[in-house]
Parts: structure tokens; sequence; C-alpha cells
């Protein structure tokens, strides 16, 4: 068992905690209030390769392993400052870039990936719906088959990235009565007829990644916008979610290094009743909690990826790491509240703002509900 | 591939996947599977898969339906029609 990542691995993630930290935190503070995107940051990220990770060289990416993506994700989360662009790319790769590349035909994979890759395109994924979130095979979204083309009615919501993306990844059902087995998935481009905008959606955290409605009326698509099989876009959702599951949260552990350690920092120089704070046992105890949590939280999605690099089954593990690091990351962020005191509810301090953008991560890929069903299911209770 | 044949590695699958713990005695040839919720909708995505990659065959959106695949008498039914259509 090995618990390094190699030379090339740590250089990897040590560029990218550079990349992060000199090139994605500028006007942090204006811009998260602003909800404003930084295509910027965007370009830069895909300049240094982070959009192409797991996709193939021959389609513009590295085809790096899942260990050295997650750990180029672990260092901008820990470089950075901008959550929400790092969600952004998540949602991007994991939904949108992965399902090509999984279930794309060589036409869709070669029209896709490489601009996916170079950042000259955003995609976005629309799979929920106001009635259909959990529950998500339930959704009403219709697709008809009319004279060897599908028609698209229906309404998406939480759609990450919708406002800037070039692509969507679009869900529907061709006949509710047959659940995951009446689903079908589209690639559809932005300003197809029929396809629009609805409502931008303001969020409590990651407001720098942008997200709204989407609506389909009437959107008339040809069968080559089909991603898979014909009824079978559950596989291809499951498939995206599996790898957002395993992947998706790599960045958020990176985050809870950079707490913990700006929690140690802040112990050891503030000083009340004339010692440093770090000195009282509550103090340490919840950076100590903080610590373990950090530690467990990188094992288990290391773990993840370790298993995927061997190309054995990750659902469990991915869940759990899911649960696990989401949980520790609320906890976390709130924690580093506390340590902080009145100071780090001031949004000045830049603390408040990771506790707004890790209560998310429980709700996003599954909520912690639905990880823990998808755990039960693997112990076959 | 017989109609037993098929059943019995069927049967195999969903007792190990579905109904871990169950006597094996418990699920027979009518035993239904997705109208009591044996199998529910992600089961039923996942046995299809199953089935396909076992068997080698293709299944259509309207051929994963309760009425195709209620029972293991329905699926080694279905299977082989696939199989002989080949
Ligand atoms: C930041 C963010 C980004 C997102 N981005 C996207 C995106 O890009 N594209 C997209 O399509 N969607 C996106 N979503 C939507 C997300 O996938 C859903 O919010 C999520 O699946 C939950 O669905 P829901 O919000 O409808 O909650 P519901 O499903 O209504 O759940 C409400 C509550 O009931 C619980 N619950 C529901 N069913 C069960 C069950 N079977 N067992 C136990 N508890 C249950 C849930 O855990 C939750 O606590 C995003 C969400 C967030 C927060």
């Amino acid at each position: 068992m090995e618990f390094e990542l190699t030379e090339a691995q740590q250089a990897l993630q040590d560029a990218a905690v550079r990349l992060a930290r000199d090139e994605l935190c500028d006007d942090m503070i204006q811009r998260d209030a602003e909800r404003r995107f930084s295509r910027e940051g965007w370009k830069k990220c895909a300049e240094f390769g982070v959009q192409g990770l797991p996709i193939p060289e021959e389609y513009g990416g590295s085809g790096a392993d899942p260990i050295t993506t997650i750990a180029v994700m672990e260092g901008l989360g820990y470089g950075g400052k901008d959550s929400g662009l790092i969600f952004s790319i998540n949602a991007h790769l994991w939904t949108n870039s992965i399902p090509i590349l999984k279930y794309g035909t060589d036409e869709q994979k070669r029209r896709y990936l490489p601009p996916l890759c170079d950042g000259s395109m955003i995609g976005a994924n629309g799979v929920s719906e106001p009635d259909a979130g959990s529950d998500v095979f339930s959704m009403r979204t219709r697709v008809e088959k009319r004279r060897g083309e599908y028609v698209l009615n229906g309404a998406k919501i939480f759609v990450t990235n919708a406002p800037v993306a070039d692509v969507f990844a679009v869900y529907g059902t061709m006949d509710p009565r047959l659940g995951p087995m009446g689903i079908c998935a589209f690639m559809i481009e932005k300003g197809a007829p029929g396809l629009r905008l609805g409502k931008p959606m303001d969020k409590m955290g990651l407001r720098t990644s942008p997200m709204s409605e989407l609506i389909l009326e009437e959107c008339v698509v040809p069968e080559s916008a089909r991603l898979g099989r014909e009824g079978r876009g559950a596989e291809v959702f499951n498939c995206s979610m599996a790898w957002e599951r395993a992947c998706i949260l790599a960045s958020c552990v990176g985050v809870m290094r950079r707490q913990l350690e700006q929690c140690i920092q802040y112990a050891r120089t503030r000083k009340q009743f004339n010692q440093p704070i770090g000195k009282f046992q509550s103090v340490a105890n919840r950076i100590v909690d903080m610590k373990v949590r950090y530690e467990t939280a990188r094992l288990l999605i290391y773990k993840v990826g370790a298993l995927m690099c061997q190309n054995r089954s990750a659902d469990m593990d991915a869940a759990m790491a899911k649960l696990y690091v989401s949980d520790s990351f609320v906890k976390s962020s709130l924690d580093a509240v506390q340590i902080h005191g009145g100071s780090g509810y001031m949004t000045e301090m830049e603390v408040e703002r990771d506790l707004r953008d890790s209560v998310g991560s429980m709700l996003y890929s599954g909520t912690s509900d639905i990880q823990r069903n998808i755990i039960a299911r693997g112990l076959r209770i | 591939m017989s109609p037993e044949e098929i059943k019995s590695t069927v049967r195999t699958h969903i007792l190990a996947e579905f109904l871990p713990g169950e006597d094996p005695a418990a699920l027979t040839d009518s035993t239904p599977l997705v109208s009591t919720g044996i199998l529910d909708s992600i089961a039923v995505l996942g046995l299809v898969t199953y089935l396909e990659s076992k068997f080698g065959i293709t299944l259509e959106a309207h051929e994963t339906d309760a009425q195709h695949l209620n029972t293991l008498t329905d699926i080694a039914r279905l299977v082989q029609s696939k199989l002989s259509a080949a």
C-alpha cells in the first residue's frame, strides 16, 4: 500500500497550487458578492490542462489517471479561494465531458471534446427538474420521436454553468411509465431552436459558479445528438454520477487543508487572556478534529482514485467518500469560523465564504441521504 | 442455451445481487420480481445491463417492463427469443 503521490503527481499538484494561488484569487470578495464567473480563470485552468485531465490525448486532453486528476483538483482547492470556479469545472468535466467520452459516437467526441478541453467550450448538465430531484428518473421532460428526429419539451432547474455554457447534456423520458428505462440523453448546443435559458438562480455559496433554469420548447434535435442508446440515458447519467461522486470533492479536501493551516496559524497568534487561543483545550480540540477529518477525507478520496485506476468498481467507496467528505467539509468550515471568532463571521477575513460554499456539497451529486441509500444497497441490506 | 440454463444463470445472479440471505428455494420460476418490488427500477436497469453483457443480446426499452421481466420464466423467454433471432 502506497500513500504518497509519485514525484510527477506531486510536481503537478504543486503547480496546480501555484496556479490557484497566483492566478485565480483576484478580487475574490467582490466577485463573490457580484456573483461573477471568471472566464479568465476558466481559460487559465484550461491552459494548465485541468479541463482535459481525464480526457485522452487524441481528443485534446492529457489522459491523466484518476489519482493524478484528484491530486490536481486537491491542489486547486488548497491553493485557491474560488471554489465556485472549481465547482463549475467539476460540473463541466464529470457531467458533460466524461459522458461524451464514455458514450459519445466518434463524431460527438471529435466535435466536443477538443473545445471542452481547451476551454473554448463550456459544458453543462440538465437533469434535475422541479419535481424530480433525488428521484431523478421520474423526470417529466418529454422526448418524442418524429420523423427520425427527437422533440424535447420540459424544464430543467439547478443547471450549473447554464448561463455561460455552449453545450448541454440534457435528459428526457420517452415514456414516464418506463422509469429509468425510458430515459434518453442528448447533447444540445446553445442556440438550438427551442432551447433557452430560464431564470438565473442565486445561491447561498459557490456564487461565482453561474446557474439557471433551462427550458425546452419544441426543441428539435437530430438523431446524431443522442448520447448513448435510445432509452438508455439512465446509464449515461449513472456513469457521470459515478465519476462526479468520486472526484467532485477532491478540491474540497484541498480547501480543508487550507482551512486547517489557517486555523493553526490563527490559534498560535491570536491572544486572549494573555495567551494564544490555541492553548485553550476547546480551541485545540476543534483543530484536532479538523485535522482528523482532513486526513480521513483524503484517504477516502484517494482510495476511490486507486480503485478507479485499477478499473475496479468504486460505487460504494465513492458514495462513502462523498458522504464523509461533504459532512466533514461543512463541520470543518463551521469550526474555522468558530476559531476565528467574530472576525471569522466577517466577509473580509475570507473564512465565512468556505462555510457557505461547503453546504452545497451535501446536496449536489446526490444528497447525503442518497449516498447512504447507495451504501445500504451496496451492503445488500 | 436452454431455458433451464438461462433461468439457472439468472437465478444465481438475482439471488446474489438482490436477495442476499434469502432461501434460494423462495425464488421459483414464477416468483414475481418487478410487480412485488424485489427488483425496483434501478435494479431493473442493473439486470438489463447484466443480461445484455452475459448473453450478448440487445434489449429495447419497451422490452424492459414488468411484462417481459417479471419472472425467471419471462426473462428466460425474452433472452431465448433474442438468442434465437441473432
Ligand atoms: C450547488 C448545486 C449544483 C447543482 N448542479 C446541478 C446541475 O448542474 N444539474 C442538475 O441537473 N442538477 C444540479 N443540482 C441539483 C441536485 O442534483 C439536486 O438538488 C439533488 O439531486 C437533490 O434534489 P432536490 O434538490 O430536488 O431535493 P429532494 O430530492 O426533493 O430532497 C429533499 C430532501 O429529501 C431527502 N430525500 C429525498 N429522497 C430520499 C430518499 N429516497 N431517501 C432519503 N432521503 C431522501 C433528500 O436527501 C433531501 O434532504 C445542483 C444542486 C446544487 C445544490
